[in-house]
């Protein structure tokens, strides 16, 4: 075959996605880093799903209407950084067939995986050799040489996967960690199968075609897809109104009308109170607060039967009432103001940590993390959702980071993304966060901001390794400075503990622990007794975090 | 018989007592009710039992601004026709003293004349005011040069504190626009400020030897802003005599003082509203 038209396009990119589809355990496995996070595999394979999908309905199979479709399912697609980088991979690639009419010859192949590899380049600040870049640039040479050569499609093709897997073998003679884990490069890897993919789909017979396609996509795990979190009510009404009088007792109001629904939240001022929950008995919480005062601007829906309108109601206002369901004093209770100038979407993993997050002002909490990285599509939607002119986003991974700067350019909000890290980043930035001051401001102050704490994870290892000299055995359990493995032990209790002597030094005045979800509080308290009597000169605080696969994360600052 | 002129403040101005009794600084006092029991503050009840009494309640104790029947009795003891009164108090936005006091010099011979100063702050600021008032009379300046020199002290007062929680402050509705700093499930130390003579919100920060470690740096900058002026500082607490005094002790070099720095405490009339713990620190230039 010379050249490709586009139903055989269509196959090469579909058979590619169930390919690494199938291959993505083997790239999972291939993280340098023993810590259950490795889905580099797993984000690739969700990326280029995500690109397929639109294009898989399409009944107009031209190259460039395919590669439209694939540009923009990639970009909105892409997850984690891997994800990302793949996403730009696609952009290129696709940019690089814009011109090409009926069919792919040889030269726009190797012309298009050329502009790929650039875009791949372009789109990392410190581009690594020995990484999926290296992959996709030496894919291209042997490509460009092919297509000097005169060669075909299918032979450009098959020159770009000797290529890939040339590059790929040698990622560890490249990067040092690579070697030393005994690993080739996962990113790399990725790419490797989709090249694989595309070979097959454009040389498989028909019948062997229509197998590998009809392998249905495995249903992603549902973990796998990160949901953004909102809050589900199961009340029925929403009920709204305002108290009129002098001297009412606020924490008094919320107190009697917390069992009576969800999604409470009292707003005070002097002589006025204003009152919003979710309940199945507006008429008792009517009667109820009617003791206080004049009751006036009742407003109650039935949430159920006006489910489109709700959603929407959701989206407006509900999201302004993220800062909890606590008591506030607002003067001017601007919990209930018209849209704001500025807001704030966090991807936190846990909802322990989601809940401190929305009282430090978060707008729009968007569940990942570690395990689970959001869609630069989810960050959209999250910043689209939040009503606010400018959107701040903390993306609290460094694998999110990327998807984050992808959101950005793909909203037409003003974004900024302050490239927190970790959790505890993530909330040093957040005591920096002034709603009334500028996107610009805000994002000077909260960079600043982020870098005041040190942070330290503590989780098992999925594998058996050696970091610097350290022996670690798989289900130990390692303690991360900074994401560097600094200590290994038998319990997440004692590698906490001896991760903070690490950690901690004489400028250190507060440590935060915040406990996940397979722990229970007993376990928490052990800790930080343990802690608060190894370091007297510090302030010592516990929370509930919910975090997956994480026992501790701490702050040190 | 020579026209004289004499300094009257509140409760709320946190002045050493060997300080304003050196400088004929007279104190109206505010009240502190713990349910139906009422103690005028520094005369039925310390500072120390204040704090002692605070810990032992499960009732949050209230303040009221003095009558203007109390001002009245003051400024008629201590004043002879032809003298001139200058009257400093409570920020008016926190507090009715103000404008108790503006009434109180409406309803006394008008022969003895009045000059009520909102001085826009609380705590020290007020007593700052107050000593430079007192200073300016025992210099022998006239009334107005003496309010020039009060405004100007108005005019340059930053006022950045530190309180363990904000419990207080919002209880008794003295919290202003900080408003914004409650609710967070974390424990934080917040860094207020007092904007046009209300509480503000300055900067959240995470522990209490950070937010303290601030308010050093904030000394600094503010030495920064005011290059070449003569700067003098005051620190104030609410029962946390030791971290007060460690700040006092690092503001000379920190501010290239000429001047000790006041150290007060702060009273049953502030200490109701910031809450034990608090750690203020005042800086003006003269």
């Amino acid at each position: 075959m010379d050249v490709i038209n586009g139903l055989a396009f269509k196959n090469m990119l579909l058979a590619a996605a169930r390919h690494l589809e199938q291959q993505k355990d083997k790239v999972n496995a291939l993280n340098v880093f023993p810590v259950p996070d490795g889905d580099t595999g797993t984000n690739m394979s969700l990326t280029l799903n995500a690109a397929i999908k639109e294009l898989e309905q399409a009944e107009n199979a031209e190259v460039r209407r395919l590669a439209s479709l694939l540009t923009r399912g990639s970009l909105m697609g892409a997850r984690g950084n891997s994800g990302v980088i793949l996403s730009q991979f696609f952009r290129g690639f696709s940019d690089g067939l814009a011109h090409v009419e009926e069919s792919i010859t040889g030269e726009d192949l190797a012309n298009a995986l050329a502009v790929a590899s650039q875009t791949t380049y372009r789109a990392v600040m410190k581009p690594v050799e020995g990484t999926m870049l290296t992959v996709a640039r030496v894919a291209a040479e042997y490509a460009a040489q092919a297509s000097a050569e005169g060669a075909g499609a299918v032979e450009v093709l098959q020159a770009a996967l000797e290529g890939a897997r040339a590059a790929l073998a040698d990622t560890p003679n490249i990067l040092p960690v690579l070697k030393q884990a005994g690993v080739v490069d996962a990113g790399g890897q990725g790419l490797v199968c989709i090249f694989e993919g595309f070979f097959t789909g454009l040389t498989a017979s028909p019948e062997e075609l229509e197998e590998l396609l009809a392998k249905a996509a495995q249903p992603t795990p549902a973990a796998a897809a990160p949901k953004v979190e909102q809050e589900v009510s199961v009340n029925r009404y929403c009920t709204e109104f305002i108290i009129l009088g002098s001297g009412i007792d606020a924490v008094a109001v919320r107190r009697e009308l917390e069992p009576k629904g969800d999604s409470l939240l009292v707003v005070a001022d002097d002589d006025v109170v204003k009152v919003h929950i979710h309940t199945d008995h507006p008429g008792q919480v009517l009667e109820f607060c009617g003791q206080f005062g004049e009751l006036t601007e009742i407003a109650i829906d039935n949430m159920r039967l006006q489910n489109q309108e709700f959603a929407s109601h959701e989206e407006t206002h509900h999201l302004d009432y993220s800062v909890g369901n606590n008591v506030i004093n607002f003067p001017n209770s601007a919990v209930y103001a018209e849209p704001k100038p500025l807001g704030v979407v966090a991807v936190v993993p846990g909802e322990g940590l989601a809940e401190i997050f929305k009282s430090l002002g978060v707008d729009y909490v968007v569940a990942g993390g570690q395990t689970m990285n959001p869609s630069t599509e989810d960050l959209v939607k999250a910043v689209e959702s939040v009503n606010a002119e400018a959107v701040i986003i903390l993306p609290n991974n460094k694998n999110v980071i990327f998807s984050a700067q992808q959101a950005r350019e793909l909203t037409e909000k003003p974004v900024a993304v302050v490239p927190t890290r970790s959790v505890p980043q993530g909330i040093a930035a957040l005591m920096y966060y002034v709603a009334e001051d500028s996107l610009e401001e805000n994002l000077a102050a909260m960079e600043e901001g982020m870098r005041e704490v040190k942070t330290g994870e503590v989780t098992y290892a999925v594998r058996s390794t050696v970091a610097g000299d350290l022996q670690i055995e798989e289900r130990d359990i390692i303690g991360l400075a900074e994401g560097k493995i600094a200590v290994v032990g038998p319990t997440p209790t004692v590698v906490a503990r001896d991760l903070l002597r690490k950690m901690v030094d004489e400028e250190s005045s507060v440590i935060s622990i915040y406990y996940g979800a397979d722990l229970d509080e007993t376990a928490a308290q052990e800790l930080n007794e343990l802690v608060r009597a190894e370091f007297p000169d510090c302030e010592v605080e516990i929370y509930r975090g919910g975090q997956p696969l994480y026992y501790y994360i701490v702050s040190v600052e | 018989m020579v026209a004289r002129i004499h300094v009257v403040t509140d409760s709320g101005s946190d002045l050493p007592v060997e300080l304003r009794e050196r400088l004929g600084i007279h104190v109206v006092p505010l009240t502190v009710q713990f349910g139906d029991e009422i103690f005028k503050d520094g005369v039925d009840i310390t500072a120390a039992e204040f704090y002692a009494r605070l810990q032992q309640e499960t009732r949050m104790p209230s303040t009221c601004q003095p009558s203007p029947a109390d001002f009245v009795e003051v400024y008629e003891r201590i004043a002879q026709p032809g003298d001139t009164i200058l009257s400093i108090h409570l920020s008016s936005k926190m507090s009715g003293t103000y404008q108790s006091a503006v009434l109180a010099g409406s309803m006394i011979d008008p022969q003895i004349k009045v000059e009520a100063v909102d001085s826009k702050s609380a705590s020290l600021g007020i007593g700052v005011t107050a000593l430079i008032a007192a200073q300016g009379v025992q210099a022998g300046k006239g009334v107005a040069e003496i309010l020039q020199d009060v405004q100007s002290v108005i005019d340059s007062l930053q006022v950045y504190f530190v309180v363990d929680t904000l419990e207080y402050l919002q209880r008794n509705g003295r919290i202003g626009l900080a408003s914004a700093f409650v609710g967070t499930l974390l424990s934080i130390k917040p860094v207020l400020t007092l904007v046009d003579g209300q509480v503000a919100p300055f900067e959240k920060i995470r522990g209490k030897a950070k937010a303290l470690k601030r308010l050093r740096e904030l000394g600094a900058e503010f030495r920064e802003r005011h290059p070449d002026k003569r700067l003098r500082a005051a620190v104030s607490h609410a029962d946390n005599h030791g971290e007060a005094a460690a700040l006092a002790a690092m503001l000379p070099d920190i501010l290239d003082l000429d001047t000790e720095v006041v150290v007060g405490e702060i009273g049953p009339t502030i200490g109701v509203h910031a809450g034990p713990g608090t750690v203020a620190v005042f800086l003006y230039s003269v």
